[in-house]
């Protein structure tokens, strides 16, 4: 709670400033404010607050969702002026969107109330609707922002549906209460309830790009512009993801194991479908796109087998997932820079002329892929382990094949970058600052594949 | 009350033609014309449910403020070439079958449950602006008031986008 | 639902109808008559006896005037156009309270056709889709000239709504009710609103002018430029129904200017006459009128003084001023109201 006022009120300061042309003034006071509001959130550990008649619900597992798409926040603004590098505006309005994303995604991180979560799930959506037509002459830009928004729209409109059919049968908002009724029903749920479900779980499997509802994250990712992407792909599944996991542990735990096999079969659909597709791109974002849809597919297996621990697994993975992806995305963003392209031979030659560059994207990529030791590997482990303990071993199979699928795109930079013949191209000229962050980002990616116990056990 | 009944039926049929009309009718503007005849059959569904105040805002809100806007964008951009968009057989052929199942499945789905039925819906208080006006400012303060986050983020990118700066 | 309510409502309603398509057919004689003043010429005075047949010669010359359509129109949107904006013009008056009660025979009856107690918002909705007589008009002309009239009603229609709305829930704030015959009854004797509102009722003032699309806003029929605006292709009645519902427009809306601001049917010293309710009622009733004739000729005054504003500052007044006031005006009406409650 204290997080979504401090960002509100960062976001509107943000934008005073802009007005007031102070372009030097942005950037600092956003990092200020961002790490002011990720004290603040921090600061409610352990007490599991509820605010408002149980629509905003403090406890830890929101505070660490919130606490990722802080973090999420502060490296998309790392990279901020590195992209928007030749820009003479202050970009206070992208900023400002930026920032209601993630209040959007702080609250589908911790409701109570579906009405709440609604209002939040919006915030983030026409957040990223209009982020994603930022470049504003860009035909790809626009075509994404249009794709975007019709079939975004669209999959409010089930989601919405949904929660009108449970809320008409249920009589209630509030998960707690749902639950309740859904226990009074003593096992003969009416159909119209779980119709109503269903409906919400077409909505959110598009929000988290899942097959068969991930049409629009190729078009889109590709067309928007990469700090975005790089956005939109952390911060859109971090939130939607964690929205599921409340969904699915609060109103619907009661049938869960009615929804397992629903769930298993968009979960297996999409590690195939997204690692497959993967294999298919030269253009690295592309690429991305569909490794995310993968990687959705994943994170929805957390979903499938909850045990006491799957609620940190869940968070470590999204954590790795967020650090690599980002740092992947930040290489791109420079390299599309110098040499305009996002297709492979961009990364010809790349470990000679900048060894760091190319060293972060290696751990990125790897980290992506699973290779032991990085944190990537031991999320994709951990996850596993969870699900073959619940039976669920074929599904393991499925994602391990999947896995190994995925080694072969992602480490097509690395081979680009290390092994390629011909020459090599220029040297690409980047500052001091982004060399460290991206090197710690790195650094941290391993150390987390050493220490999975100190977040797994968080929650 | 009977009178009301048949209203209720009067109100539907009005509301589900002028719904299918929208889909069918050729020209952009008949079709923006009848989803404005379906807001306004539903502001008389609110009514006969005693919520004066929704029906009212209703009308407002989307036949007053959304509808006019609609119509001024199909004004200024002349959309009325009589085209039709490429569709592949296939496409048509997929759609209507998916958009059949869905209606099959909520059909059967809304006529296995029994509804509950009101014992008289002009009773019905909540609609009415005090108790609106509480649940608002007591239940549901919070996303009130972050519907105001939404609106300021959907704002900012109606300006954002209309400047004309690259970025 | 017995007979005698019905037939009651149907009267009054039959009434109140009447009454306003007589006073706005008056006003066109009215307007004439004010511009012959302003211009100090006699005006039209050779139908009866200061010209007062001369509204009946008016609409039968409209009646004889050749039908026209342009070929390419949209024969149903054309014709619905002027229709529906007839219409609209005459749904507001249901809700005014034109009097207080009668009693007639033991039983009251109210000089209200509905009281329905969401009054000031249902005539913000008739407001609002009031543009669509003058939108769907001007787009089945087809014609440019015609486009570009109903494009800037619309436009300028929805910019001034706003700061009306604002105005109005300073007024909604202050009297608890959204119903415009408690909002009359708060006002009894000399407790008008206006004492209280000054800002407000000024804000609602200009934004009723632009409302009626009324000089110095006439900018959708602006003949300088538009050559007749949204009604360049009509003629007949048709036309004649686009510019009657102009007058019950501005008829209605000074009946809101005197119901919100000055007090309704309330006049001072009412409770000091000790004369009986239906004399006091009837009273009422005619000093309501005298205020929405004094309204109405405030109307047609200034159309005759002012000159026509351009269109980027009739929008910079309703977005740039009248805007940012009306909201300070509801700022403070809530201060105050706040204020006063925990003395």
């Amino acid at each position: 709670m204290k997080a979504i006022i401090a960002l509100s009120i960062l976001a509107v300061l943000n934008m005073f400033f802009g007005v007031r042309k102070m372009k030097k003034v942005l950037l600092p006071l956003i990092f200020i404010g961002l790490i002011i509001t990720m004290i603040l959130n921090i600061s409610d550990w352990g007490k599991s607050v509820h605010y408002f008649n149980e629509m905003f619900i403090a406890d830890n597992f929101s505070i660490a969702f919130s606490s990722v798409l802080i973090l999420i926040g502060i490296l998309i603004f790392m990279f901020a002026n590195i992209y928007y590098k030749g820009v003479e505006r202050p970009l206070e309005d992208i900023y400002a969107l930026i920032l209601f994303a993630i209040i959007g995604g702080i609250v589908m991180a911790s409701f109570g109330n579906l009405i709440l979560f609604f209002v939040g799930l919006e915030t983030l959506s026409i957040s990223f609707y209009v982020l994603a037509g930022s470049k504003k002459f860009d035909i790809a830009s626009n075509e994404a922002a249009m794709k975007y928004f019709l079939t975004g729209s669209f999959a409010t409109g089930f989601l919405l549906f949904g929660i009108a059919l449970v809320y008409g049968v249920s009589g209630s908002f509030n998960l707690e209460a749902i639950n309740t009724y859904i226990l009074g029903c003593n096992g003969n749920v009416p159909m119209i309830f779980i119709a109503g479900m269903l409906l919400i779980f077409i909505g959110m499997s598009f929000k988290i790009a899942a097959v068969p509802f991930h049409f629009w994250s190729p078009d889109v990712y590709t067309g928007s512009p990469t700090l975005i992407t790089a956005f939109m792909t952390t911060a859109g599944k971090v939130a939607s993801i964690a929205a599921f996991y409340r969904l699915i542990t609060i109103a619907f735990i009661s049938l869960h194991s009615e929804l397992t096999t629903t769930l298993t079969v968009i979960a297996v659909l999409t590690i195939i479908v997204g690692n497959l597709s993967a294999v298919y791109q030269d253009n690295l974002k592309r690429m991305f796109a569909y490794s995310g849809v993968a990687q959705s597919g994943y994170l929805l297996m957390a979903l499938i087998v909850l045990g006491p621990k799957s609620a940190g697994i869940l968070l470590f993975f999204v954590l790795s997932y967020v650090i690599a992806t980002i740092t992947a995305f930040a290489v791109l963003m420079l390299i599309r820079e110098e040499r305009g392209t996002f297709f492979i031979p961009a990364f010809r030659g790349l470990a000679k002329n900048n060894p760091v560059e190319a060293f972060a994207m290696a751990i990125a990529m790897m980290s992506l892929a699973g290779i032991p030791p990085l944190a990537g590997f031991m999320a994709k482990y951990n996850l596993f382990v969870l699900t073959a303990e619940g039976g669920y071993t074929w599904l393991v199979v499925v994602a391990v094949i999947g896995s190994m699928i995925s080694i072969y795109f992602y480490f097509k930079p690395i081979l680009a970058s290390y092994f390629s013949e011909g020459e090599p191209q220029h040297k690409i000229e980047s500052s001091v600052n982004f060399k460290i962050n991206i090197l710690v980002l790195s650094i941290l990616m391993i150390l987390l594949g050493f220490l999975p116990q100190v977040i797994i056990n968080l929650l | 009350m009977i009178f009301s009944k048949y209203l209720f039926f009067i109100l539907s049929f009005i509301a589900i033609y002028a719904a299918l009309k929208v889909l069918i009718s050729k020209k952009p503007m008949h079709s923006v014309l009848y989803l404005t005849l379906t807001f306004f059959a539903i502001g008389g569904h609110y009514i006969l449910l005693n919520a004066q105040f929704l029906a009212v805002v209703h009308i407002i809100v989307y036949a007053g403020a959304i509808m006019v806007l609609f119509i001024y964008t199909v004004m200024l951009l002349n959309l009325n070439i009589q085209g039709e968009f490429p569709k592949s057989r296939l496409a048509k052929f997929a759609s209507a079958i998916a958009g059949g199942i869905l209606l099959f499945t909520l059909i059967a789905v809304f006529r296995s449950y029994d509804l509950k039925v009101l014992a008289d819906p002009s009773l019905n208080q909540i609609g009415l602006v005090k108790n609106l006006g509480k649940i608002l400012f007591q239940d549901y303060y919070l996303p009130f008031e972050l519907s105001s986050i939404l609106f300021l983020a959907a704002m900012v990118g109606a300006v954002m986008l209309g400047k004309k700066d690259i970025y | 639902m017995d007979g005698t309510y019905i037939l009651y409502k149907f009267i009054l309603a039959s009434a109140i109808l009447l009454i306003s398509l007589l006073v706005a057919m008056y006003s066109t004689l009215l307007e004439r008559k004010v511009a012959a003043f302003f211009q100090d010429r006699l005006g039209p005075n050779r139908a009866g006896i200061f010209g007062i047949f001369q509204p009946l010669a008016d609409g039968l010359k409209l009646f004889f005037k050749e039908e026209f359509m342009p070929g390419d129109a949209d024969k149903f949107l054309y014709i619905l156009g002027p229709s529906l904006t007839m219409m609209i013009a005459l749904l507001t008056s249901a809700v005014i309270p034109w009097g207080n009660s009668l009693v007639i025979g033991g039983a009251e009856y109210s000089l209200q056709v509905a009281d329905v107690n969401v009054g000031v918002l249902y005539v913000f909705a008739i407001l609002s889709i009031g543009v669509y007589g003058i939108m769907i008009g001007g787009w089945a002309s087809n014609n440019k000239y015609a486009l570009i009239g109903a494009v800037r009603a619309a436009s300028q229609m929805i910019s001034y709504e706003l700061a009306m709305s604002m105005t109005i829930i300073a007024i909604v704030m202050m009297s608890g009710s959204l119903s415009l015959k408690d909002m009359v009854e708060q006002q009894h004797g000399m407790n008008w609103n206006v004492w209280y509102q000054p800002l407000g009722f000024l804000i609602f003032l200009v934004c009723a002018f632009a409302e009626c699309n009324r000089s110095p806003f006439d900018l959708p029929e602006c003949e300088t430029e538009l050559i007749g605006g949204y009604h360049t292709e009509y003629s007949s009645m048709k036309l004649g129904f686009y510019l009657f519902a102009e007058y019950i427009n501005m008829f209605i809306s000074s009946a809101m200017i005197a119901t919100l601001f000055f007090g309704g049917y309330n006049f001072p010293f009412m409770d000091d006459l000790h004369l009986s309710h239906n004399v006091i009622t009837i009273i009422g009733s005619l000093v309501f009128f005298v205020k929405i004739a004094f309204f109405v000729f405030f109307f047609m005054w200034v159309r005759w003084t002012l000159p026509r504003f351009r269109y980027d500052q009739l929008m910079r007044l309703g977005w740039k001023s009248l805007l940012p006031l009306a909201i300070v005006n509801m700022i403070i009406t809530g201060l105050v109201i706040m204020i006063k409650h925990h003395l």
